[in-house]
Parts: structure tokens; C-alpha cells; sequence
């Protein structure tokens, strides 16, 4: 017989599957499309008419990712922390980090666990999963990338790095799973599915505006540390720096800390 | 409890009857003791103690877009021992469940549909214990004699079953033991038989000429109201007594019911603490 979390993982794939192929096809269809945008711009010399449309005091305040991004690699490397993107992730991750309270909300965990199964295996499920599915829709993205760069892009195009990719797809799989397991430590102690969905959604959005702000704003920059985003710097690593492997680290902890509260809180909860 | 017996685990709403289960199930914490089953801790040897246990809740949390079969399967393989799918079409059979509907997704069953397919999931892996929270709601009376049958049948094999009801005719019908529990307190532990002896059997007596009423009645005779030609009484313990004294008199006619577990529980459900 399967292990309880296979199957109870194989479960929630089953029911999550038109959700996830749906996302799947449409972020890896955005990273295709940016491609061909990429070329069209590069084939009609956009590219090079890009920076003087730009008033130079916004270039001056952007700084030189701004100028990074107006290239071929920066359009193609943009598809990884779009704010489309991003929101595409970060929702299901919470969609999929929430599943223990929708299965406290319904009454499933009571068919479930009144079984040999120990609480553990239900948050072990998720975390799986979690990971899983967003290592799959980021390969899948990578793929697509790829795919639009090797079949239907000019020759002489100056393809982005293929090692900028990774760490932008490692990047964008670790703010995942961080906000994934912030929102499976909310829903370990939920009884509906919504609110700890719902309150994940809206940390992460102050989370997010937080760190625009310190960005913006000098007095905001020290607070601005709270926020996982702060530890999110596509645009370094997209503008030809190195990445930061400290970020990964701390958004990768974070993550790792919220699950053992899931864990924990779970595991001591009324269901 | 008793290997092999039919316990009936009665209470008012909002008596402490479903979370006595859930407790028994590990899926609700005490907040002080502890319940074990098989000798084990219900919540330190979780994992062992369920599995030798099937449950039904009170309102199974089936998903509405998964199908009845999908349902079964998925529940079957969370189950500690593989199941007997020859097991699982009896109880569907026995349950008149009809193949096709364990096509459809569940969001098109009645309610007494889910109370059926939870009944099967419950008995699908014939375990020695069976806990079972209002398993008769939602299912019409042929449907409850079904399931009275399957009950005698696991009971007749040996199987022990723990349910939970307020239904008193279907405790009395189907439990040998029973538990009343009132304000989350245990308040009477008994076998049904000596629950019913202590409701004393209902005699009315009519009689073809008027009689007097005697003045001094036998110990075992409660009187519940009296008539020149009728008396009604209560008799706890032997009718004897009764039967001598009326003897002598011209009686027409003597009725003799058996008490019903209904009269005595009721007194319990009713007296304060």
C-alpha cells in the first residue's frame, strides 16, 4: 500500500489539476510571448529607440536596471518578476499552502484523520506539493523561455545567460515558497479556508508595498527589511550582477520556519 | 466496554456525544483525563488505536466533485488494511447503492445517499470497532432496518459497535448497553433490559362490575390513575402480588406492556443535575 501522504498528495493533485494546468499554461505562454516581444523589439530596432523615450530623470531615479531592462535579455529575463507573474505564484502557492483548512472547513479531515494517519502527514503533503508544483511550473517556464528563444527568435539576438535564468527562476520559486509557507502556517491554525488565504493575500500585498516603499523612500528602507521582498532582487541579477545567494538563503528560511509553525500549530490544534 | 457489543451513546443535543467521539478519534484535544481504546491512549497511540477502528461522522465532509467510487477508493487506501472489495459491494449491494450512482459526483447525492456511502466507508475495512455518530439521520425506514441488519450481522461476527444516537426506539431496538450522557457527564451506564426493568411494566386491569379501590396496594404496584372499573398501574419486579390481589375481583380484562427505554431516559434527559 502507498504511503498516506502519496496518496493524499496524489489526491490533491487530482483535484487542484485544472487549476494548475490552466496556470501552468498560461505563465509558460507569457514566457513564449516575451520572447517573440523580445524579437519583434530586437527584428524593428525598438531596442534602440527605448532609452529616449524614457525622460532621463526617471532613467536617473531608475537607475541603470532601468536601462538593463531595455534590452533583449531584459525583456526575455522580465517574464520571471513581472508583477502578473508574481501575483500568478504567489496565488498558488497560497491556493495550494491553504488546502489543511479547507479540509478542516469542509469536515474531509474528519473522514481523513479519524484513519491511521498522523496530522504530520497532511502538512507534509502540502509542503510537498507546494514545492513540487512550483518546481514544476518554473521548469515549465524555463522551458518555455527556451523553447521561444531556440525556435522563433532571431540568430543574432544577444540571448540572456542561461545561469541569469536559473537564479531568476530560483529566485521567483523562493519568494513562492516563502509566502507558500507563511500561508500554510496561517491555515494550520484556520478553520476556513478563506481567511487564511485571504490574510496571506493581504500580508503579502503589505509585504510588497513596504518594500516599495523603503525603496522609494530612505526613512521606510529600514523597516522595509520585514518584508520578504526585500529579499527579492530580480532586477540586479536581470541588470548582469551577481545574485545574492544571502536572499535565497533568507527567503528559503523563512519558508522553512513558517512550515515547522504549520507543523507545530497543526499537529496541537481542535480539529 | 465489551468486545462484540452494541453500545448506544445517548444524549440531548449539545450533550458532549460528538466530542466524546471526536476525542476518542484524536481529532479534538481534552482539556483534561484521557480516553484510550484497546488499552491504548487514544491520543499518544493514535495511529494504532485507528487502526483498528472504522467512523462515521456525524456530517461526513465528502467532496461534492469527487464521485461516490472515487470517494471509497481514496478512503480505502488511507485505511490500515487493504480492502476486501468483495466486502464493499455487499455493504453497497446491501445498501441498495446502485453502481451507476457511484459514478456521479457526490454534489448530486441526497443526503441519504452521503449517509450510505459514509455507512460503507465506515464498514469497508471491518474493523473490530466500529464508532458511529448518528448513523441513521437522513435515512428513510427501510434504509434504517437496512442498517439494523448490518449492525446484528458485524455484531454476530464479533465486531464491537460504538454509537452515538438520540433516537431512543433505535437504541432500544438495536444497543445491549447503553451510556447517557447529560452537560458532558456520564449519568447512567446500563444494559438496556435492566434500564427497561427499571421503567416497570404498565398493567391496566378493567373489570366487569365495579370495584373498590384497596386501601393498601403491594410494594411493587406504582398506581398511575383508578377508575370504579379500570385501574392503571406500574409494576416494578414481579406481577405476583398484583395478580393475587386482583384474584378475587371480576376481572374482564388484564394488559400487560412492556416498558420502553423512552419512559426511564426521558427522566434522566429532564432531571437536573
Amino acid at each position: 500500500m502507498s504511503s498516506p501522504v502519496v496518496v493524499l498528495a496524489r489526491h490533491s493533485l487530482r483535484r487542484m489539476r485544472p487549476i494548475l494546468i490552466g496556470m501552468a499554461i498560461v505563465l509558460c505562454g507569457f514566457q513564449f510571448l516575451l520572447t517573440q516581444v523580445a524579437s519583434y523589439l530586437f527584428r524593428s530596432g525598438g531596442f534602440n529607440l527605448m532609452p529616449s523615450l524614457v525622460p532621463d530623470f526617471v532613467q536617473q531615479m531608475a537607475g541603470p536596471s532601468m536601462l538593463a531592462m531595455m534590452s533583449f535579455q531584459g525583456i526575455v529575463a522580465f517574464g520571471y518578476f513581472h508583477p502578473f507573474v508574481l501575483a500568478a505564484h504567489l496565488g498558488l502557492a497560497i491556493a495550494i499552502a491553504t488546502e489543511p483548512a479547507g479540509e478542516v472547513e469542509t469536515r474531509f479531515a474528519d473522514l481523513t484523520l479519524a484513519r491511521p494517519i498522523a496530522r504530520y502527514q497532511a502538512i507534509t503533503r502540502t509542503a510537498v506539493l507546494l514545492f513540487a508544483v512550483e518546481a514544476a511550473v518554473i521548469v515549465g517556464m524555463m522551458a518555455s523561455t527556451w523553447t521561444g528563444l531556440l525556435c522563433c527568435t532571431p540568430r543574432e539576438a544577444p540571448r540572456p545567460d542561461a545561469s541569469v535564468i536559473r537564479w531568476l527562476a530560483v529566485m521567483l520559486g523562493a519568494v513562492s515558497l516563502c509566502w507558500g509557507g507563511i500561508a500554510l502556517a496561517l491555515a494550520s491554525g484556520a478553520r476556513r479556508r478563506a481567511t487564511a488565504g485571504g490574510t496571506a493575500a493581504i500580508a503579502a500585498l503589505a509585504a510588497f508595498l513596504l518594500d516599495y516603499l523603503g525603496r522609494i523612500w530612505e526613512p521606510a528602507r529600514l523597516v522595509s527589511r520585514l518584508s520578504p521582498f526585500h529579499y527579492f532582487e530580480p532586477m540586479t541579477v536581470a541588470g548582469g550582477l551577481p545574485p545574492s545567494v544571502g536572499d535565497v538563503v533568507v527567503l528559503l528560511s523563512i519558508a522553512a520556519a513558517a512550515t515547522s509553525i504549520a507543523y507545530i500549530v497543526f499537529g496541537r490544534r481542535d480539529l | 466496554m465489551v468486545p462484540g457489543e452494541i453500545f448506544g451513546f445517548l444524549g440531548l443535543n449539545g450533550a458532549g456525544k460528538t466530542t466524546t467521539i471526536r476525542i476518542l478519534l484524536d481529532l479534538v484535544r481534552p482539556t483534561t483525563g484521557r480516553a484510550s481504546i484497546f488499552g491504548a491512549d487514544c491520543q499518544t497511540h493514535g495511529i494504532e488505536v485507528r487502526a483498528r477502528l472504522g467512523h462515521l461522522p456525524g456530517e461526513p465532509g465528502f467532496y461534492g466533485d469527487m464521485t461516490g467510487a472515487a470517494t471509497l477508493d481514496l478512503l480505502g487506501q488511507l485505511s490500515a488494511t487493504p480492502i476486501d472489495t468483495e466486502l464493499r459491494k455487499r455493504l453497497l449491494d446491501r445498501l441498495e447503492f446502485a453502481a451507476a450512482d457511484l459514478k456521479r459526483p457526490m454534489r448530486e447525492y441526497s443526503t441519504g445517499m452521503k449517509r450510505k456511502l459514509g455507512i460503507v466507508q465506515a464498514f469497508m475495512a471491518d474493523p473490530p470497532l466500529l464508532i458511529l455518530d448518528e448513523p441513521t439521520e437522513g435515512l428513510d425506514p427501510l434504509m434504517q432496518d437496512s442498517f439494523y441488519d448490518l449492525v446484528a450481522d458485524v455484531r454476530r461476527r464479533g465486531r464491537t459497535v460504538f454509537m452515538s444516537s438520540h433516537v431512543l426506539p433505535e437504541v432500544e431496538r438495536v444497543c445491549d448497553r447503553i451510556a447517557l450522557l447529560r452537560g458532558g457527564e456520564l449519568v447512567l451506564l446500563s444494559s438496556v433490559d435492566d434500564v427497561r426493568r427499571l421503567a416497570g411494566r404498565r398493567v391496566r386491569v378493567s373489570f366487569a362490575a365495579d370495584v373498590v379501590t384497596p386501601p393498601v396496594w403491594p410494594e411493587s404496584c406504582e398506581v398511575v390513575a383508578t377508575a370504579p372499573r379500570e385501574w392503571e398501574l406500574r409494576v416494578h419486579g414481579a406481577i405476583g402480588p398484583l395478580a393475587a390481589l386482583v384474584g378475587a375481583l371480576p376481572v374482564a380484562d388484564l394488559d400487560v406492556q412492556m416498558p420502553h427505554l423512552e419512559e426511564v431516559l426521558k427522566k434522566y434527559y429532564a432531571r437536573p443535575s
